[in-house]
């Protein structure tokens, strides 16, 4: 199963640009003209779910491959947001205010050492098959995880600190561990049940999609999977908090932003997230639609510009081919200086997203962190300028910047092919440091993942999806986090190895005091932000949108103003209140603009197609001479 | 030929003399434009067909003029973001507050260009391999043709998009890409045309003269393929601009780059299919379509002039 076109092996949900595959996005042209052509000519297939013998089943636009459905593998985010919905946690994030609930641990507590943690398993939770779920399954599950290399793949950080696990009786969990550990109450792992899960052979090669219903204790059981083509999971009517109000629900797969817009429009699906998230003009003519609301919450991603600090191995084995300069400090503090967020939230998303600050999003409170006003990198073209020349990089005749080597300062950025957004932002650096006198190559890949694990990158185009807890994130950029070998794919994030933050990172995965250990990572954030190697430019809203002629309400996340697709809990779908019986009215009669659009194009296409058709005919009767 | 030529030198010290081989070569290639001319005049496609060309070469060449520079800067941009066609921006914006009309201007040169190069490229390879394989013969002549033949049944589009997924995404990886794997047609046929002109019994007496292998082939078999080559190329021209507009399209062009394919990812990727904003993406596909239509009216024009063959379709 190859890995979701990024760098790094991690650990949990993330929208980190889950790649479209080359096929697909060639596949794209043809889709999204389909989309725009069938939109308006094709009458809507009414409300195929309700003539299902009543069955209501909520469908979901998706973009993102799954990259495997067993949990000790899966790091997509649409891969996690299913396991989410078929397997119980330990414990569930609150939809008001993120902070821990019971789910298949109904209590927990830890000695007063701080390294043993003992969790009473619920008695009332049995697995879609009528076992009964018992602290054996939790405990196996990590065991697993702990002797198994292969299992250890997604989730393996948060069992690297575990000394033993047991269960000393059906309802009892104790884990013991070798330091103190925050995330105890955040541990984002599936438990899997044992008596299924006991008889694989080889971790690294079990998908978990070939027995279908796929065995599960969460509030829908897995029943059908077409890779790249749909995801069904039914209800599970015996759960313990209640069953789900959906009967069914189904991942479809659109490839193409603009076609799942159009399903969205006709009614063939009832939610669209878009990925990462609906464009403006998308969601501004949806707003506008009938039986559609747009939602739009504050995300949990940060779209940053990282710096290749220069990539090395845990034993300090340099590789790659980061640009020299960049290891100026000055060099880096310029860049940044002539980067203006202002504009990119305006321009580039147009409204939709926050103004970058220090790392973790504005979402998560207690976590985040903004730069004093002495420390803060403000859009100041001129001070860059003078930071350069300090630097000892002088404009030539040319007006380009030239290092003492007389090397022109010439920096490469890796892109995401795929990423509007990653492109659109690529043009505003090449003008603003263009001015500056420094040369920008926008290396736009679809797979990014290679050269980002060889460091053969100057500069690249990073982001993450925070977790409630920021233990994972900020993991990402520990020296521990380097690869062991080059160019081996390894959880760091841009190869940064700083002794101060190292130091912090400890301290607050040991720090149990909740205010304090916030404070620790804002300490920690703060060195990041001096370090320089990060920027972090977004934090993009999620937008998205659904019929309110099928679903009548859904829970967001944060409850007063959040998101829908890809929560820290299963809570939007879980949620989800059909609409009543009788389908509201299928969207207006006559050719809209989208139909226009449609005829318009198809009629390039056919003037197109005839003439390469006529070249193809004249060419065949030449060839016979 | 030769020894006109010599007279010619001799001539020279003679003063007046006969205007030598030279005036008179050039006299009768003048003559023979003309001929050309005027019965290229007579289809009527033809004639359509290079007007419009004309026109858009000349917006092409004037885009710094018309446009200005700073109408591809997206930091300088005015308006706001996909503004519906207006006094002001007479075919509305894109979704960075860019003028669509000045950035189609732009997107000419691209097109033109990447057509031009990509076409010149696609027909050397055809012409050198063509050549080649129909002077040699033999087992060189089998292998070249093999792999010939190899490239023929290759989609042509899927190749196209491999090469420029491997390779760094820029302007010339696309005419590279475009060049590298649309030669086949023109190789068979220039094969063709090399095997019809070799039979001839001049060449035979070139050969029995002394003429080697490169005086055949360049003095004797290209200027009677050369006809065929320029209506393959101008024909290979709009093969080529349809392609490029293709693979910018599906996002493998430099994005950076101002093109016409380039502009209606833009517009997918922003969305303006679902939401109708039509200005931005009927402009640059019309463009695509009616550059295109007019190469392959001029092709077919000259080809007819040069091919008697083909008769007086037009």
């Amino acid at each position: 199963m190859d890995r979701p076109e990024q760098h790094g092996s991690s650990t949990n949900p993330r929208t980190r640009r889950g790649r479209l595959r080359l096929l697909a996005a060639s596949g794209v042209a043809a889709m999204s003209l389909t989309a725009g052509l069938a939109t308006p000519l094709n009458p809507a297939p009414h409300e195929a779910e309700a003539a299902d013998g009543g069955k209501k089943t909520l469908t979901v636009a998706v973009a993102q491959s799954v990259d495997s459905l067993s949990p000790f593998l899966a790091q997509t985010l649409v891969s996690t947001s299913i396991h989410r919905l078929m397997y119980d946690f330990l414990t569930n994030y609150d939809a008001k205010d993120n902070s821990t609930v019971p789910a298949m641990a109904t209590e927990w507590e830890s000695s007063d050492d701080k390294l043993t943690w003992t969790y009473t398993i619920r008695s009332d939770a049995k697995w879609s098959d009528g076992e009964k779920v018992t602290a054996e399954d939790a405990a196996w599950t990590f065991n697993t995880m702990m002797e198994d290399e292969a299992a250890a793949t997604a989730n393996g950080s948060f069992t690297s600190n575990f000394k033993k696990v047991t269960a000393p009786g059906p309802d009892k969990l104790v884990v013991e561990l070798k330091k103190p550990q925050a995330t105890m109450t955040a541990l984002d792992v599936p438990i899997v049940p044992k008596h299924v899960w006991e008889k694989v052979d080889d971790f690294s090669k079990f998908n978990n999609d070939q027995d279908f219903p796929v065995v599960g204790n969460g509030p829908f059981v897995l029943t059908e999977y077409k890779r790249d083509s749909y995801v069904k999971l039914t209800a599970n009517k015996d759960y313990w908090r209640g069953a789900p109000k959906f009967d069914e629900l189904v991942f479809r797969y659109y490839k193409d932003q603009d076609a799942a817009v159009a399903a969205l429009r006709k009614g063939e699906v009832s939610f669209a997230a878009g990925s990462p998230s609906l464009t403006p003009a998308q969601a501004n003519s949806l707003a506008k639609a009938d039986n559609i609301k747009v939602n739009e919450g504050p995300g949990r991603r940060f779209f940053a510009l990282a710096v290749n600090p220069g990539a090395r191995t845990k034993d300090g084995e340099e590789f790659g081919d980061g640009h020299p300069a960049l290891q100026d400090a000055k060099v880096r503090e310029a860049l940044f200086t002539a980067v203006d967020r202002e504009t990119i939230v305006d321009r580039v998303f147009q409204g939709n997203a926050v103004e970058g600050e220090g790392y973790i999003p504005p979402r998560f409170g207690d976590y985040f962190w903004k730069p004093s006003a002495e420390q803060k990198r403000a859009y100041d073209p001129a001070k860059a300028a003078e930071l350069l020349d300090d630097a000892g990089y002088e404009k030539n005749a040319e007006g380009k910047r030239v290092g003492k080597d007389g090397k022109p300062l010439d920096f490469r950025i890796l892109c995401h092919a795929t990423d509007p957004n990653d492109k659109a932002v690529g043009k505003y650096l090449q003008e603003w440091w263009g001015e500056l006198g420094i040369g920008l190559k926008v290396d736009c890949l679809d797979n990014v993942s290679d050269p980002w694990a060889a460091g053969e990158y100057d500069l690249a185009f990073d982001g993450w999806s925070v977790n409630p807890d920021p233990d994972f994130v900020l993991g990402i950029h520990t020296c521990a986090a380097l690869p062991n070998k080059p160019k081996e794919s390894s959880a760091t994030d841009n190869f940064i190895c700083d002794k101060e933050f190292d130091k912090l990172y400890g301290q607050q995965l040991a720090e149990y005091d909740p205010a304090k250990r916030a404070d620790l990572v804002k300490q920690m954030q703060s060195r990041l932000y001096d370090t320089g190697y990060m920027n972090v430019l977004a934090y993009p809203n999620a937008v998205e949108a659904y019929r309110t002629d099928q679903i009548k309400s859904i829970t967001t996340m944060p409850q007063a103003a959040g998101n829908i697709y890809g929560q820290d809990g299963y809570w939007s779908w879980w949620s989800a209140v059909p609409a009543d019986d009788d389908a509201g009215s299928e969207g207006s009669g006559g050719l809209s603009t989208g139909a226009m659009v449609g005829i318009g194009v198809a009629a390039v296409l056919a003037i197109g197609a005839g003439v390469l058709f006529g070249l193809r005919r004249r060419a065949t009767a030449e060839d016979r001479e | 030929m030769t020894v006109h030529e010599t007279t010619d030198g001799a001539a020279g010290q003679g003063g007046a003399a006969p205007r030598s081989a030279r005036a008179l070569a050039r006299a009768r290639r003048l003559h023979a434009l003309a001929r050309f001319w005027r019965q290229y005049r007579s289809h009527r496609g033809g004639v359509f067909g290079l007007a419009v060309l004309v026109v858009i070469a000349l917006l092409a060449l004037a885009a710094p003029l018309l446009a200005g520079e700073e109408s591809r800067s997206v930091t300088d941009a005015t308006g706001g973001a996909l503004e519906e066609p207006s006094g002001e921006f007479l075919l509305g914006t894109d979704q960075f507050g860019r003028d669509v009309l000045a950035l189609l201007l732009w997107g000419t040169r691209v097109s033109l260009m990447v057509g031009l190069l990509a076409a010149f490229l696609s027909v050397a390879i055809g012409a050198l391999v063509g050549i080649t394989a129909g002077h040699f013969k033999g087992w060189y002549a089998t292998v070249v043709m093999r792999i010939t033949d190899w490239f023929l049944v290759m989609p042509t589009l899927v190749l196209a998009i491999a090469l420029s997924t491997v390779m760094a995404r820029s302007l010339w990886t696309t005419i590279l890409a475009i060049g590298v794997t649309t030669w086949p047609t023109t190789a068979r046929l220039v094969r063709a045309q090399t095997l019809a002109v070799e039979s001839r019994p001049y060449i035979e007496r070139a050969r029995a003269l002394g003429g080697g292998h490169g005086h055949i082939m360049a003095r004797h078999v290209l200027p009677n393929v050369m006809p065929l080559v320029l209506a393959q190329t101008t024909l290979v021209i709009s093969l080529a601009i349809l392609t490029e507009a293709t693979l910018a399209f599906l996002g493998l062009g430099d994005p950076t780059v101002v093109s016409w394919g380039g502009l209606l990812q833009d517009a997918r990727e922003a969305g303006a299919v679902s939401s109708g904003n039509w200005w931005y993406i009927t402009p640059p596909g019309l463009a695509i379509a009616l550059v295109a239509l007019a190469f392959t009216l001029c092709g077919r024009a000259i080809e007819s002039v040069l091919n008697p063959k083909l008769g007086v379709s037009r």
